[in-house]
């Protein structure tokens, strides 16, 4: 009929190919959107034209900004880079960049997703200056901590080295700095899931996420459980000597008045952060460290290492490291509480 | 040998699963609820030595943590207890500096918070209203503004949550006193006015707010506050109206529903669907809710209107802009005339902008018409119309401003017709010969006003017959400043006439003397009709307009009454009855006024309070004597009283009459014709086939075979053409009998 007839042809209409002429522009299809934009000013992009190559310092600071790059491979290179620069440098000059600039950029690629770009961040704060390292140790212990709780076993496991790493090289900073001991060690219960109430229950608990080497991790987590213990409880073996010399005679106590040589020797006073709780205290002596442990964790770690060492084998050896580190560290104070 | 991993521990980093599962199970996933706890406040550490950094580089973000933790921490409390102190804290420390995703994520998160009841309403507004007032961010504010009404309009929902809006209220009223100069007092305005738009606040308090915002220093917050006092009520009553429009088709849902593939979605959309036609039905067969305007809920106007006249208008230091003095001015101006309010200085302020080359000066004579009342001397009033019409109305001024002027004029006299002097007055009428439309128009309004309230001002040949003829009767009587009339009910001596006609019928049927009715047979049909107080004449039948309220309480006040009748309470029963008071000259019964009786405040009236049959009947017998109605004068009368007095007279009102003369260009009356006529054009038929079409309702046969294909109708023809005759005669025979017998499936067997 006439309407289905007229239907058609205007169907048709939407669909008719466009004819193209030869010397004549091609039409422009409906859907065409006009994309041109009009400048105001026009920014010439050149690359920079200076004959003599860029400083050692200018390439450090540009890896380092390097590394915060999309590709995994990219961000490892840029450490590799920096590792080289740092370790073949001749001791005693100083850094090409100094540690304070290079550590805040890194310390975030404890939580990178790539496996090679923290073996490489680890590498790299190796061949770091020790001094250096001490402080700025809470900041690293910081992100060490979120690493330790990732959900990825991984970074877990990574998060281990890098403490176990940091132990070695300021353990006494690691132990004492604000929040430093009673948060790692409530970190290392919820880790091997020593938890103090979760004893009433029948099944045994599987937390979700962990892997099938679940005992050789457990294992590695114990190993460094006893390295953390040994920094934090057991006393420091050489004494510093008071400074008892005769030289400078008419001055006594010296030592006792020169300002302290830690970092931020006046952290404890927390006089610009917010208020901190029991957990996020520092605890700078070591009898304080043994009340906290002893409140905190001893009893769910002795239970945990007995049911390790009944297990035996790698776990049972761990176990029994762990068990001796405790009874070392926490030795004298059985005494105190006597008394 | 490695072991083969079970499908839970190969997704590693996913708290989406873990969300889900430990929202299954919570007892069993509490550790690995606890260590993503942990992680989160080591990230939340991390993210406070320096707040303003992004934190997207990880593979799990603060971003989703925080997320996770809001999402369940209802089955955690204990273990999440200081959860939600984190985010306050984080956020009025540092919203100005955190990124705008995770700043978005805690506002998001605390409100989900506060809907699992984990914090309160107070908590939560108390942490986000501080931050509104003081960020910097425009996304920001709106997302708070947004959060703050629906947490509000949300625990408003089942009933008023008294104790939150007074602790809101009180934040605001306080943001408002404490600083009067900045612009942070504009998110009370805002704050209230959204609330009160959408009824969840009707009371005097929010109206103290904006009060309180008008008296403040800041021009934005000024402006705000006066503007909610001129169209918030217009505002609400238009939302009100708008969320009743949409609804439902319950007939084409449930047809819908037995064809379409049966889901249990779709089974509880039509579930819910029904509960909301439902719903609806409740609500328009409730009593409607007594919501008074912003203006009638304001305590003490008359200071309010003084206080403002004299800080933002007459103080030479106010910096207002002229526009916003307007709107101010014109809030006093309702106010004044609203409540009658008496500010005198009002008046002389405005007769130096009554000029016609004063800015928007249609907007001053409609604030100056809209300031008059029956309570404004007149004396104060008349150098201002002498000023109108020196300026305005002369034969050398342009007609739209002498049809202005005299509208305004009118405007002015119809509320206070006693400014009005005869030469004056006998002067503007003159202008009804003009020759423009406008100015005629605006003379002939002037006059028919004067005709009703003040004839004798006039000419003795402009007065007109009714006018004259009342005059010369006596029957009006001159109206005098400051006289109120006496309180009636229209019709009132219709129905003492029915009463003592029914009266004397009954004593007629009970066989006594027909006049002398009694006192005591007074209070015992007084008695009767209390008894049965619902309808006293049995074929009246009920409207159903009236709530049965639990009457017991108002029983006894109304006995106690019938008691003190002696003491006489008259005072007090009139003004029960004086709820329509009409206002002077508008009364109809002039034209009725042959009879010279001055008329007495009816007995009916000072004695008895109307029972609702009363009130019945009483429309009844109005509705009867419907003749006088249709007189043109109370036609108009019936037109005022349409216009509520609530309504403002704005510019538009006094520039009305101008625009009848003027000319319209092609254009303009082609859109005008255009106008009232929808759509393009149609025949009823196409317009029935449409309605149909949209309705989803079938075709007949007929229309089906008009619309078939020319190509399959033409076999069919063919074959036609080749019959025999016998053939054709047997198709023909039974054409025949089909339409005998009344089609194919014919009904006579």
């Amino acid at each position: 009929m006439g309407s289905s007839a007229k239907k058609k042809k205007e169907k048709k209409k939407d669909f008719q190919k466009v004819k193209l002429k030869v010397g004549k522009t091609k039409p422009k299809a409906a859907n065409s959107t006009d994309t041109s934009f009009k400048a105001k000013a026009i920014a010439l992009k050149q690359q920079s034209l200076s004959t003599n190559a860029p400083t050692v310092e200018a390439q450090c600071a540009h890896q380092i900004s390097l590394l915060n790059h999309k590709s995994d491979a990219q961000r490892r290179d840029s450490l590799a880079y920096l590792t080289t620069v740092i370790s073949t440098h001749p001791p005693g000059s100083p850094l090409p960049q100094p540690a304070s600039v290079i550590i805040p950029a890194i310390q975030r690629l404890v939580l990178d997703g790539s496996n090679s770009v923290r073996q490489q961040m680890l590498k790299l704060v190796q061949s770091l200056p020790k001094t250096d390292i001490a402080s700025h140790t809470d900041s690293l212990l910081l992100h060490t901590r979120a690493g330790l709780t990732h959900l990825s076993t991984d970074i877990r496991t990574f998060a281990l080295d890098m403490l176990e790493w940091l132990l070695s090289v300021a353990g006494d900073e690691v132990v004492s700095c604000a929040g430093g001991w009673a948060k790692t060690l409530k970190c290392f219960l919820s880790l091997l899931g020593w938890q103090t109430q979760v004893g009433d229950k029948w099944s045994a608990i599987r937390t979700y996420g962990r892997g099938a080497s679940d005992a050789k991790v457990q294992a590695k987590q114990m190993n460094t459980l006893t390295t953390f213990l040994r920094a934090g409880l057991i006393q420091p073996t050489e004494i510093v000597a008071v400074g008892a010399g005769t030289s400078n005679f008419p001055l006594w106590q010296t030592e006792h008045h020169v300002l302290s040589e830690r970092s931020s020797a006046f952290a404890h006073l927390n006089l610009y952060g917010a208020t901190r709780d029991e957990e996020a205290e520092m605890y700078e002596d070591r009898e304080d460290r043994q009340r906290v442990f002893h409140e905190l964790a001893e009893g769910a770690i002795a239970a945990g290492i007995e049911q390790s060492t009944k297990g035996g084998g790698e776990l049972g050896r761990a176990g029994a490291h762990l068990c001796k580190a405790m009874k070392e560290g926490m030795a004298d104070f059985h005494r105190v509480d006597e008394d | 040998m490695k072991r083969k991993l079970g499908a839970l521990e190969k997704v590693d980093a996913d708290l989406t699963s873990l969300q889900y599962k430990v929202r299954r199970d919570p007892p069993s996933y509490f550790e690995d609820h606890q260590q993503q706890y942990m992680q989160y406040q080591a990230l939340r550490d991390l993210l406070l030595q320096n707040p303003s950094t992004s934190d997207d580089t990880g593979i799990v973000r603060l971003n989703d943590l925080i997320d996770f933790v809001a999402h369940t921490a209802d089955c955690y409390p204990k273990a999440t207890a200081q959860f939600s102190d984190d985010l306050i804290q984080i956020l009025s420390l540092h919203h100005d500096e955190l990124q705008a995703d995770l700043r978005d994520k805690m506002v998001s998160s605390l409100v989900l918070l506060r809907n699992k009841d984990l914090i309160d309403s107070a908590t939560l507004l108390n942490t986000l209203f501080p931050i509104l007032v003081s960020t910097h961010s425009k996304t920001l504010r709106a997302l708070l503004f947004q959060k703050i009404i629906s947490d509000l309009r949300s625990s408003n929902i089942r009933s008023t949550n008294h104790r939150l809006n007074r602790t809101i209220q009180t934040v605001l009223f306080n943001l408002l006193t404490s600083d009067r100069d900045s612009t942070k007092g504009l998110w009370a305005v805002k704050i209230t006015r959204e609330l009160w738009k959408r009824q969840i606040w009707t009371d005097a308090r929010a109206v103290d707010i904006i009060k309180e915002a008008c008296l403040s220093e800041n021009e934005k917050v000024i402006t705000g506050g006066v503007r909610f006092f001129l169209g918030g009520d217009k505002e609400r009553e238009e939302a009100a109206d708008e969320s009743s429009d949409d609804d439902i088709d319950m007939k084409t849902l449930r047809h819908q529903a037995g064809i379409n593939k049966k889901t249990k979605k779709k089974a509880r959309e039509l579930k819910q669907a029904a509960a909301t036609v439902k719903r609806k039905e409740r609500k328009k067969n409730a009593p409607h809710p007594l919501n008074f305007s912003a203006l009638h809920l304001l305590h003490d106007p008359q200071g309010f209107a003084e206080t403002l006249f004299s800080r933002h208008v007459q103080n030479s230091k106010s910096k207002l802009s002229l526009e916003s003095k307007l709107i101010v001015l014109q809030l006093v101006s309702r106010l004044v005339g609203l409540h009658k309010l008496t500010v005198i200085s009002l008046y002389s302020y405005l007769l130096k902008f009554l000029t016609p080359r004063q800015n928007s000066v249609t907007s001053f004579l409609a604030i100056l018409a809209q300031a008059t009342h029956t309570l404004v001397p007149p004396d104060v009033l008349e150098p201002l119309i002498q000023k109108i019409a020196n300026e305005f109305v002369s034969e050398a001024s342009a007609q739209e401003v002498a049809a202005a002027g005299l509208n305004a004029i009118r405007e002015i006299c119809a509320r206070q017709p006693l400014a009005m002097s005869d030469t004056l007055l006998q002067d503007l009428v003159m202008y009804r010969k003009s020759k423009d439309k406008g100015v005629q128009m605006a003379a002939r309004g002037l006059l028919s006003l004067y005709r009703e309230v003040g004839a004798e001002l006039l000419k003795k040949r402009d007065r007109g017959k009714d006018a004259t003829i009342a005059l010369i009767s006596g029957g009006t009587k001159e109206q005098r400043f400051g006289e109120e009339a006496a309180g009636e009910i229209q019709g009132i001596d219709l129905l003492e006439q029915w009463k003592t006609e029914e009266r004397r019928k009954r004593r007629e049927a009970a066989g006594l003397p027909a006049d002398a009715a009694t006192d005591e047979e007074d209070e015992e049909d007084e008695a009767e009709n209390w008894k049965n107080w619902d309808v006293e004449s049995d074929d009246s039948d009920d409207s159903g307009g009236w709530i049965n309220v639990g009457s017991d309480s108002e029983d006894i006040n109304i006995s106690d009454s019938e008691d003190e009748k002696e003491n006489g309470p008259a005072a007090k029963k009139a003004k029960l009855a004086k709820s329509e008071t009409p206002r002077p000259g508008e009364n109809g019964s002039k034209a009725h006024s042959e009879e010279p009786i001055q008329k007495q405040i009816s007995k009916l009236l000072t004695s008895t309070i109307l029972t609702p049959a009363d009130l019945k009947q009483l429309r009844a017998l109005q509705e009867s004597a419907a003749v006088k109605s249709q007189m043109p004068s109370s036609k108009r009368a019936a037109l005022l009283a349409a216009r509520h007095a609530d309504d403002a007279i704005t510019a538009e009102t006094i520039e009305a009459a101008a625009a009848i003369g003027k000319k319209s260009t092609k254009e303009e009356k082609l859109a005008m014709a255009k106008s009232d006529k929808e759509g393009k054009h149609q025949s009823t038929t196409a317009k029935r086939k449409e309605k149909k079409e949209a309705e989803g309702k079938s075709t007949t046969n007929k229309e089906k075979a008009r619309k078939k294909n020319f190509l399959m109708t033409l076999g069919k023809a063919k074959g036609k053409n080749k019959r025999s005759l016998v053939d054709i005669k047997k198709t023909m025979r039974g054409h025949i009998e089909r339409s005998k017998r009344g089609g194919k499936r014919g009904n006579r067997g």
